[in-house]
């Protein structure tokens, strides 16, 4: 899985080039944001604007970024299309992390 | 015509290739957008087909390319039933996990084991058969007969 990102102040914003995120996928994206919070990136930004599907498995490896990242730092949503985030709220993985309407507003968010 | 006689049917092959289960929700949102779902609805079926095909390719067949999981489809006037069937040796988990756990307590969000529990939230009826053949996961989406419109067919 192809991962674009771009450094904002001392936020990361993280956008994958996948329109699903799945079973198939899920080792490899859980594998590059390791490295890159492994980097010393701790405040993410993961814009999901282009993602328009995610299972459990897409679920299960943003859960762990933010297992990796842990308390010293943040991991955010933004960009969630209405069908993905109705997966959010099945799991209540929207009570996990902080969602925003888009990049700007969830960089502003981590940037305060 | 009996509601038999009304379903549309058809079945899909798939190798147990986790990199081609997508084509498998390709088609289901396909046939899903004939139903009376709504976009919401109809993309949490599609979510929960590649959740049982998943399954079945991790569990019946260990991970292993190379065999056939079967993805029956059949759209009644009421309903739209799937079957996903392998014929591994392997068995696939039965029971949904209620995963309780603390947003505020990191250690205790669930990273795996969602995928049966989004089934059963979203399915109105799940039934499962153990044969000698292998496992077959039978689910079905209820919709309102009413607005449902047979493709082909003046409604």
């Amino acid at each position: 899985m192809q991962l674009q990102s771009e450094k904002i102040g001392s936020v990361l914003v993280v956008k994958p080039f996948d329109r699903r995120m799945d079973a198939s996928v899920a080792v490899d994206f859980k594998e590059k944001m390791a490295s890159l919070i492994n980097e010393g990136h701790d405040l993410v930004v993961l814009d999901m604007e282009g993602v328009d599907f995610i299972d459990s498995s897409g679920l299960g490896a943003i859960v762990s970024s933010l297992k990796t990242i842990g308390r010293k730092g943040d991991l955010v949503i933004s960009g969630l299309q209405q069908t993905v985030m109705s997966m959010f709220k099945l799991t209540r993985m929207d009570r996990v992390f902080r969602i925003f309407q888009n990049r700007d507003e969830a960089v502003a968010a981590l940037s305060g | 015509m009996t509601e038999r006689e009304n379903a549309k049917s058809i079945k899909l092959i798939l190798d147990s290739n986790l990199e081609d289960v997508f084509l498998v929700g390709l088609a289901i949102r396909g046939i899903c957008s004939y139903a009376p779902l709504g976009e919401v609805v109809a993309y949490q079926v599609e979510v929960c087909i590649v959740e049982a095909v998943n399954n079945a390719i991790k569990h019946a067949y260990g991970g292993e390319a190379g065999h056939e999981v079967e993805i029956g489809i059949a759209i009644q006037m009421d309903r739209i039933v799937f079957e996903v069937c392998d014929t591994g040796a392997g068995a696939i988990p039965l029971e949904a996990r209620k995963m309780p756990f603390d947003p505020e307590d990191l250690e205790s969000i669930p990273e795996g084991g969602m995928g049966l529990q989004i089934i059963h939230d979203v399915m109105d009826e799940v039934s499962y058969v153990k044969t000698d053949l292998g496992n077959a996961l039978r689910m079905s989406k209820h919709f309102d007969s009413g607005r449902y419109a047979r493709p082909g067919k003046p409604s």
